[in-house]
């Protein structure tokens, strides 16, 4: 990593690598620390949604208008990895309903304006003979319903594009590497006036420092900000959040046509969508006080979504869960709200006024306005302390394999693969599928599939290595959804491990470790939510696991 | 025998086909006794990898655990496995060597070869030999081998449908002599290719599901050759199935494919899912550990109901209804439920540390036999990981079934 930069950026999450590609964009150098992994927190566990933010529209239109807008951007620089989600949204029929009917068809009629951001399709009003047609899977007497439309998109993929475009214009980004101080330099340190600070670093697995000098650094951390702020005895700054954890559980297989939204227990709106494959249910909202790198789902919570869906949808206790994530929101600190009433806005920390001239902290934010949120900083930063005047076209420059969508039944056979796996790669990779396909020639066995689920081949395996900064078998799998089928990686990870060390230079005794690592966290995702059968499943894979691989660590 | 209408009666009826289900049947029937044998289906026999041990892998060094002589019958009745003195060193398919008590004879050991160890290089679905070699030879300290593994190129996958074939599919194409024969020329001239002398090869698991195939291609080689262990699936399963149904076959006992859903208190039916019962005076309880029949975990959330119940229900439900107390660190679990009592977290995910079974107190009573049991149960007779207090493993059922079935014939007279 070269010593001096211009801006240092703090955390991998999808407004750090937002962040690092727009000031790249816009010329400047960066190096940017990543604690964990890109997408570790809420940006790879979000509900994957590059959503219009309609639950705002009546308490902060200001946020839906900027998403709605921002979704129109995402779907320009990324078209690969954008799905339609059309939702549904039934109402019970009952005392007053057809006044509430009413109310909720205004409500998305307002929404409507903001549909043409984002080539969404206008609300539909449904008579009750009309949604059974549609989702015969719904139960209950309704009065009629409404249909909007979203986008869905892969957090993880949005950060790991972002992240590898700021690298491809010379950006440089550690992952698993911790910054330990901001340390403001001295005046006699200072060289040529530019450097303002020192950020040490520390990497996790080899223990090793590195120090880069820079002129501004910003805390993109998220959750974690007020820690990652608190460093290098920087004044006591106004950054806080109101850490806010939120649950997803994913289905095994995709259950209806809509994504369908329901009231949780206590009144909470919840919604169970197809998501590529699979179907996710989400959310929760809840205070989170503990470990932040090591969020996990709880059975409570399982039960909570579950319970919210099944009221609507009974259907979904037929199909099987086979994941849970959770992930830990940045929400702007209030005090005295309850945690579905806090603002989803975003909000820039100018340190200056706390005596850190040059420091910045990005509190609050959503996946959907990541790009925004960025640009508002970049704006900022880069006239103010760089006079630097390029305009922002983080919505204009595509992101890698943004370019153009290419035809992945013909990629198939060209290559001589199922188009299933053609098609995934093509989602995750856009146009630099080819690119990934055309290095397959190198070495026939680059299109074996390692996860017959999703299905991944090792040529995809070893690109996430070479060229997305993935370390571990965990980190592939959170790039490709490897292993997030029924059989929960029992039979990918070993080689999924073989193939990151080989590429690593590392041993067989890592190749073991980080498939184990990766078993055990995926195990843990998914007990909270087992079904009878799997759990007899999950028993058995246990005692494979141990049977070629040893215990878990 | 009361006069009801039954699907059938014998001196013994054994719940579960697995090695300790089987076990149990061979020995009561060595022992004069008649036997029935009520398989449910699936578990973790059938997937077994191929090694066989008797305390788990990971606390076994290349020890020479002593094999009881009730265990030697029946292994011997079974005819499919190798449990050499002094214990075996087993390559697995995801690149770790491991130590074994015994083996399933398609399965290459390498303790005592000495030389050059060819891993034939072929086209398999996560078989990269260069790979394996590299990580076998790093694994070789530990147990002293004076193995070097190298690859081996050999065309040994004849058609293209082969290279994504499962492995087990794969291996039952060499139950054919002819194509066994075909492997062996292809070995043959691969080593000649290479040059020099080979002490073994190893193959991606291939060699047989009827049979082992590993002795048959070693004396038309004269090198020894023998699988890695594969994921659970694969042929060793179906090798174990095989050599089961061959014994009951020459022993006389009849299994017959149902679900034990109920055992009866004193005397009472044993009840199946599909509504079958049976008698019999003596009963082995042989479904499998926690999770795999005899307890099973039965959380609301799956039920298709529209409203949860409000009170907790437990998640745990014994499909046995013998007079067995449910209870977690020697006391009654009195509300099981998620926030109060056993999480389903760690029931359903047992670590080895976390001896699960053993804390909810379940059949406890019954591991050591009889003499324990309740005096108003049913004669009921745990065997394999049903039972507490035994290690979870492939030998360590077969005795604790060996064990049960003797007692049984026993009872029943």
């Amino acid at each position: 990593m070269t010593d001096a930069v211009d801006a240092v950026v703090i955390g991998g999450g999808i407004n750090g690598t937002g962040v690092a590609r727009d000031l790249t964009l816009r010329g400047l150098r960066v190096a940017l620390f990543e604690r964990n992994d890109l997408a570790f927190g809420a940006s790879g566990n979000s509900s994957g949604m590059i959503h219009g933010g309609v639950r705002y529209l009546s308490r902060a239109p200001h946020v839906t208008e900027t998403s709605c807008k921002d979704s129109g951007y995402i779907q320009r620089i990324a078209p690969h990895l954008l799905f339609r989600i059309p939702f549904l949204m039934p109402l019970a029929n009952g005392p007053a309903a057809r006044i509430g009917f009413e109310l909720v068809d205004a409500y998305f009629r307002a929404y409507d304006d903001y549909q043409p951001y984002k080539r969404g399709e206008l609300h539909c009003r449904l008579t009750p003979q009309e949604i059974a047609e549609l989702e015969p899977g719904l139960v209950g007497e309704t009065v009629g319903g409404v249909t909007f439309d979203e986008w869905g998109v892969d957090g993880v993929r949005l950060c790991v594009l972002n992240a590898v475009d700021a690298i491809e214009r010379g950006a440089t980004m550690q992952v698993g590497t911790t910054a330990e101080s901001i340390r403001p330099l001295a005046e006699a340190e200072r060289t040529a006036g530019a450097a303002r600070y020192a950020v040490t670093a520390r990497d996790r697995a080899t223990g090793r420092i590195a120090t880069v000098k820079a002129r501004v650094v910003v805390n993109a951390t998220g959750a974690w900000a007020p820690i990652t702020a608190a460093l290098g005895q920087l004044p006591e700054p106004a950054v806080r959040v109101r850490p806010g954890k939120g649950v997803h559980v994913v289905l095994d297989r995709r259950i209806g046509n809509y994504g369908i939204l329901s009231e949780a227990i206590d009144g909470r709106q919840i919604f169970v969508y197809p998501w590529q494959n699979a179907s996710l249910i989400g959310t929760t909202d809840d205070d989170y006080y503990g470990d932040l790198d090591d969020v996990r789902a709880t059975s409570e919570e399982v039960r909570y979504l579950v319970q919210g869906i099944a009221r609507v949808f009974p259907s979904i206790r037929l199909a099987r869960p086979i994941a849970t994530y959770g992930a830990v929101r940045p929400t702007l600190y209030a005090y005295g709200k309850s945690e579905d009433a806090l603002s989803r806005d975003h909000r820039i920390v100018d340190h200056a006024a706390r005596g850190a001239p040059g420091v910045y902290s990005m509190i609050g934010g959503k996946l959907a306005s990541y790009r925004l949120f960025a640009q508002e900083l970049c704006d900022l930063v880069a006239p103010r302390d760089f006079s630097v005047d390029a305009p922002c076209t983080t919505h204009t420059q595509p992101l890698p394999g943004g370019d153009h969508v290419p035809d992945a039944v013909a990629l198939a056979a060209q290559y001589g693969v199922t188009p299933v796996a053609a098609r995934r790669l093509v989602y995750r990779h856009g146009s630099r599928a080819i690119a990934i396909f055309d290095r397959m020639k190198e070495d026939a066995r680059d299109r074996d599939v390692v996860c017959a689920c999703e299905p991944v081949m090792e040529g995809e395996v070893r690109h996430a290595v070479r060229s997305e900064l993935a370390t571990s078998v965990q980190a592939v799998a959170r790039r490709t959804r490897l292993g997030l089928g029924a059989c929960g990686g029992m039979r990918c990870a070993a080689r999924c491990g073989q193939i990151v060390a080989q590429e690593l230079g590392r041993s067989p005794a890592f190749a073991a470790e980080t498939a184990l690592e990766f078993l055990e966290q995926s195990a843990r995702s998914r007990v909270v939510a087992l079904t009878p059968a799997q759990a007899r499943q999950e028993a058995l894979t246990a005692a494979h696991v141990r049977a070629s691989l040893g215990e878990f660590p | 025998m009361s006069r009801e209408a039954h699907s059938g009666a014998a001196d013994v009826v054994v719940a579960g086909a697995g090695i300790a289900g089987t076990g149990a049947a061979l020995a009561a029937a060595a022992a004069g006794a008649s036997v029935i044998v009520l398989d449910g289906g699936t578990g973790a026999s059938h997937l077994a990898t191929g090694a066989v041990d008797v305390r788990p892998w990971s606390l076994a060094r290349l020890a020479d655990e002593p094999i009881d002589a009730g265990v030697r019958t029946v292994l011997d009745a079974l005819d499919a496995y190798a449990v050499p003195d002094g214990g075996a060193a087993i390559l697995t398919s995801a690149g770790v060597i491991r130590p074994a008590r015994g083996h399933d004879r398609a399965i290459l050991d390498v303790r005592g070869v000495r030389g050059r160890v060819g891993v034939v290089a072929c086209r398999r679905p996560g078989w990269d030999a260069a790979w394996l070699a590299a990580a076998w030879n790093d694994a070789r300290a530990p147990f002293a081998l004076g193995a070097a593994f190298e690859p081996l190129d050999a065309a040994i996958v004849r058609y293209q449908d082969e290279e994504v074939l499962p492995e087990a599919d794969f291996a039952a194409r060499h139950d054919d002599s002819a194509r066994l024969d075909w492997l062996a020329e292809r070995l043959r001239e691969a080593m000649a290719r290479a040059g020099g002398i080979f002490a073994a090869i190893v193959l991606p698991p291939m060699l047989g599901v009827a049979r082992a195939r590993a002795g048959e291609l070693a004396r038309t080689l004269a090198v020894r050759a023998g699988e890695a262990s594969a994921l659970p699936g694969g042929p060793a399963g179906l090798r174990f199935e095989a050599a089961r149904d061959r014994a009951f076959a020459v022993a006389g006992i009849a299994r017959i494919a149902a679900r034990v859903s109920a055992i009866g208190g004193p005397g009472g039916p044993i009840v199946c899912d599909d509504g079958r019962t049976f008698r019999a005076p003596a009963v082995v309880l042989a479904t499998g550990g926690l999770l795999g029949g005899g307890l099973t975990y039965a959380p609301s959330e799956a039920t298709m109901v529209a409203e949860l119940p409000h009170e907790a229900s437990p998640p745990l439900r014994l499909s046995v209804m013998a007079p067995v107390v449910l209870g977690a660190h020697g006391r009654p679990l009195e509300s099981p439920g998620t926030l109060f009592g056993y999480s389903p977290e760690a029931v359903s995910w047992p670590f080895a540390r976390e001896p699960l079974l053993e804390q909810a107190g379940v059949l406890t009573g019954f591991s050591s036999g009889e003499d324990q049991a309740p005096p108003d149960a049913s004669p009921l007779f745990a065997a394999g990981d049903v039972a507490a207090d035994v290690p979870r493993t492939f030998l360590a059922a077969l005795a604790s079934g060996t064990a049960a079935g003797e007692k049984a014939a026993r009872r029943s007279r």
